[in-house]
């Protein structure tokens, strides 16, 4: 997959409004960095959707209107692939990528990308060192956590007359909840959640993942659904959903929230199980800007912006000062604070994503779940 | 000296309440230490098997399969030299197990070793660590009960004092391990002290409490066990869990049979004993590339074996038996650790195993599986280490599910006679009688058996040589008030004893005249038992059912005579004891 394929279109509008912006952002700009590459956009690269339209809210467009510089954003489904071909040809177009924590530690790895220091990073308002501000662990060698964010299952809601799903296992419950089910193509977060669903306490996960027998145990589950739509990129299950094509989904938990209070889908989360994972800021290897781009990272990971980028997509901020300060969504009125997935009624039975496991494993778990994809798809064909 | 029978009221005394508040106040300082130590414990052990790749996890994200095969073998074997190395300098060249607190309390000798404790439980850890199939909670056990002691001893407090001390140590151990403050106190009365009294139950209560306040607050670690909230087994599924009792007695008996007869089989090995567990790592290494659930403590076996379908009927069966073997090899050939956690892994095992026969059988158990895997896992622990109640009571604290402690005192029920009859009340007694420690009949008997006799000898018996003349003898015994005169050679022999009595009737038997006096060798001795210079008061007391007289002699291997021991002191002692016993069994105090 080629991540930059979906450069985004800017609109003419645009062009006027960076314009004014930059005049008015030259004061700010001259007091802390040089303007040399002031006519060069900072090229990030993030998820597109509803998810690029918060950020381009709470984020870009505020770091423009502050320093003038223009952000160019392009779209990628995640993958670390394209990374890797563009630092191995000494290409990268990327001055930022929006990548999860456990493809930053992967990417981290393998050199792809810069590292970063703490020290760069903007203290709390009421002047705590970022260090102590941030969640534990959301500060990499290569990234920094903004959001955390959920997988999640959603169900419709008009799909089970009588009876609404209430535990993970009921995502593999055919009987009492039948229909289709649209999964994310990869083993991460089906694996987990197969293998809940056979009881075991979410703090064994990745302990009994490890084992064959815990493997078997997970793939036999996920075999056991009739009938999966796999899905790629995050808008895809909240569209399946909404279009009736299957009754439950995983997905992110942004984008479901996007279907249901914005578009009035028929649809409902289903917390329990929920996979958390840290959404981070990286900078690429040989970007284009990495001066820019590190002034863009303090300024995009600062309280005031993860608050307000939490109020416009349900992610919960990193910072523990950018939590507390989560009010509601600046079109709609609802209380975001009831949608992150760090909310503690939401995060009664959450699994954290263990991804220094993922980051180890990534390719032999991707093998075997391939092997897997391709004996099940092989299997009615035999019949 | 105090009279025995004199009624003391002491426990009421103001002193005396505090000096017992202070006991529980030490027994809540040894718990949190003994709480900390624990979870310092715990948390090195899963430390080593992350570093060493013993843990799954850690397996998992070890990319490199050749190197993996070779340390897989590998660091068991230098593992297990490492361990051997250490119980050289353990002075028994054995580490120390909880069967040596219990021996401690029931002979009320206390004053556990630290060094050799520490060593012990260093050799645990480093077995532990490289994935020897034993447990932890005996290492945690004996650490704790070592820590208690050492603190009665700091404190110079009595035998009594390190008595509950011990059993404060043990109890926080158990509490801290499997977050169980219950269990932990029924625990430490159950196995360690054999008894309940108010005066121990109040420390070790407070250091059961601390220690599981320790560990909640330290440690959130999920349940044991998760159940099913909806399932409930039907009424005659109680009779399954009746017979897994009785069929996990069994397998008990094979676990512990196993682990005793490697043992044995160890110590007839040409083999220096450092290299026996190194033998025994390799061995185990190379089974566990086939069948890696049998490596370490084996808690994802553990879980796996309360999940349906996660093994196969045979493969339960292979697991089940490799295990037990692998145990039995490792603590066998000399590893450290404890026999607790295999013998959960065992018993869960042999519980799933069941379930799967009982469902061939017609019987649907897919709702109630779980029940099948704790009964069994229930059944064969029990025995193991003879705690039936603290067995039950992990189960509650751990599920939290009645139902499921109710199915589980149906296997126990059956489990713990059975195998008390068949096979000894734990394995620990087991072990403390091959050592010559019988504690079958009680703590009373095992206290007497362990006084020795010879603290009570006297040289005031009145000593006659063979030749001596009759007269003589009569005179001397007079005037030393005694009634019996000991006939010892020149060569410090013992020869016999004489009575009083029959020295005077061979006096008046003898014709007035010049002739001279008979010797003293020529009058009838008495049948008199002889004491060697070991025995014990148990031994003096048997040996005082056939005598009526003053005292009995002592006399050491070679015949020579060493003293005597008045029948009066010998009384005395047997009263000091039992009075010990009802001062500690049933005072407040």
């Amino acid at each position: 997959m080629a991540p930059d394929r979906h450069s985004s279109e800017k609109t003419p509008t645009q062009g006027r409004a960076r314009r004014a912006a930059r005049r008015l952002g030259l004061a700010l700009v001259l007091v802390t960095a040089p303007v040399t590459a002031e006519d060069h956009a900072l090229v990030v690269l993030s998820w597109g959707g509803a998810y690029e339209r918060a950020q381009q809210a709470a984020l870009f467009a505020p770091y423009t209107a502050a320093t003038g510089r223009q952000v160019s954003v392009r779209q990628y489904d995640g993958g670390i692939a394209g990374l890797r071909r563009a630092v191995a040809a000494g290409e990268v177009p990327w001055d930022l990528i929006d990548m999860t924590r456990s493809e930053a530690m992967a990417a981290c790895d393998e050199g792809l990308l810069e590292p970063l220091s703490p020290a760069l990073l903007a203290p709390a308002p009421d002047g705590t060192p970022a260090q102590a501000d941030f969640l534990p662990g959301a500060l990499g060698r290569c990234a920094v956590t903004h959001s955390i964010f959920a997988t999640v299952i959603a169900y419709r809601t008009d799909a089970f007359p009588g009876r609404r799903p209430t535990r993970i296992g009921d995502l593999f419950d055919q009987q009492r909840f039948p229909g289709p089910r649209a999964l994310q193509d990869t083993p991460a977060v089906n694996l987990e959640w197969a293998l809940l669903s056979y009881r075991v306490p979410r703090e064994e996960l990745y302990r009994l993942l490890s084992t064959r027998r815990g493997l078997a145990l997970a793939w036999a589950r996920l075999d056991s659904l009739d009938e999966i739509r796999w899905w790629q990129a995050g808008d895809t299950p909240p569209r399946l959903l909404a279009e009736g094509e299957v009754v439950m989904a995983s997905g992110y938990n942004g984008r479901f929230f996007e279907a249901m209070v914005h578009r009035g889908a028929p649809i409902e989360i289903l917390w329990d199980g929920q996979v958390q994972e840290h959404e981070s800021w990286a900078i690429p290897r040989g970007a284009p800007h990495p001066e820019a781009a590190r002034d863009f990272l303090r300024f995009a990971t600062a309280t005031e912006r993860l608050a307000e980028l939490a109020r416009r997509i349900p992610y919960g901020p990193a910072r523990r000062s950018a939590a507390v300060r989560v009010t509601t969504h600046p079109e709609s009125g609802v209380d975001m604070r009831l949608h992150i997935p760090t909310h503690p009624l939401n995060a009664e039975r959450a699994v954290t994503k263990d991804e220094t496991w993922y980051a180890r494993t990534r390719s032999r778990i991707q093998a075997l779940f391939a092997a897997w994809r391709a004996e099940r798809d092989a299997r009615p064909a035999q019949d | 000296m105090r009279s025995l029978f004199a009624a003391t009221h002491a426990g009421r005394a103001p002193l005396a309440v505090v000096r017992f508040l202070g006991l529980v106040l030490l027994g809540a300082v040894i718990g949190a230490i003994a709480a900390l130590v624990a979870e310092g414990f715990v948390a090195a052990v899963l430390w080593l098997n992350d570093l060493l790749l013993i843990s799954p996890r850690s397996r998992m994200m070890f990319e490199h399969p050749g190197p993996l095969v070779v340390l897989t073998i590998a660091v068991p074997t230098l593992g297990g030299l490492a361990v051997g190395l250490v119980h050289l300098a353990i002075p028994e060249r054995r580490p120390h197990t909880p069967a040596d607190a219990i021996a401690a309390v029931q002979t009320r000798r206390g004053r556990l070793p630290a060094r050799a404790g520490g060593l012990s439980a260093l050799g645990a850890l480093l077995s532990l660590g490289c994935g020897a199939s034993v447990g932890q909670y005996g290492p945690l056990v004996h650490l704790g009960a070592t820590l208690g002691s050492l603190g009665a001893r700091l404190l110079r407090l009595g035998r009594s004092e390190d008595n509950v001390t011990i059993a404060c140590g043990v109890a926080a151990a158990i509490a801290t391990a499997f977050n169980a403050p219950l269990a932990g106190i029924v625990f430490a009365h159950e196995v360690v002290l054999r008894h309940y009294a108010l005066r121990a139950f109040a420390p070790v209560a407070a250091a059961a409490l601390v220690g599981h306040v320790i560990a909640a607050t330290l440690l959130q670690r999920g349940a044991f066990f998760h159940v099913a909230d909806t399932a409930v087994p039907r009424p005659w599924e109680f009779i399954a869990f009746l017979a897994i009792g009785g069929l996990g007695a069994l397998v008990a008996g094979a676990y512990m049979g196993t682990l005793l007869g490697i043992g044995r089989l160890a110590r007839r090995l040409p083999l220096a004993a450092p290299l026996r567990p190194a033998l025994a790592g390799a061995l185990l290494g190379l089974a566990a590339l086939w069948v890696p659930d049998i490596l370490g403590m084996g808690q994802e076996t553990l879980r796996f074996a309360t999940i349906a379908g996660a093994f196969g009927g045979g493969e339960l069966l292979l697991v089940l038996v490799l295990k037990i073997a692998a145990t039995g090899l490792c603590l066998g050939m000399g590893f450290g650790g404890g026999v607790f956690s295999p013998a959960l892994v065992i018993g869960t095992l042999f519980g799933a195993l069941c379930a799967g026969l009982v469902g061939a059988l017609g019987g649907a158990t897919q709702e109630t599986f779980v029940f099948y895997a704790v009964c069994g896992m229930v059944a064969v622990t029990a025995p193991v280490i003879g705690a039936p109640l603290t067995s039950l009571l992990i189960v509650f604290e751990l599920t939290g599910s009645y139902a499921l402690t109710t199915a589980a005192l149906a296997s126990v029920t059956l489990a713990s006679p059975i195998a008390a009859q068949l096979f000894g009340r734990s394995l620990f007694d087991i072990q403390l009688a091959e050592r010559g420690l019988d504690l079958s009949a009680g703590r009373g008997r095992a206290m007497l058996r362990a006084t020795p006799v010879v603290e009570h000898l006297s040289q005031e018996g009145v000593i006659l040589h063979p030749r001596t003349p009759v007269a003589e003898a009569v005179t001397a015994l007079c005037r030393a008030r005694h009634g019996e005169g000991y006939l010892v050679d020149e060569a410090g022999r013992y020869r016999g004893c004489v009575s009083l009595a029959d020295l005077e009737a061979a006096r008046e038997a003898m014709p007035d005249g010049p002739e001279p006096s008979p010797r003293v060798e020529r009058v009838v001795p008495l049948a008199r038992p002889v004491l060697a210079p070991d025995a014990t008061l148990w031994d003096a007391m048997a040996a005082l059912e056939d005598v009526t007289g003053e005292a009995l002699p002592v006399v050491d291997a070679e015949g020579a005579f060493l003293g005597v021991v008045f029948e009066s002191s010998i009384a005395r002692a047997y009263l000091a004891r039992g009075d010990e016993l009802r001062r500690e069994e049933h005072g407040t105090g």
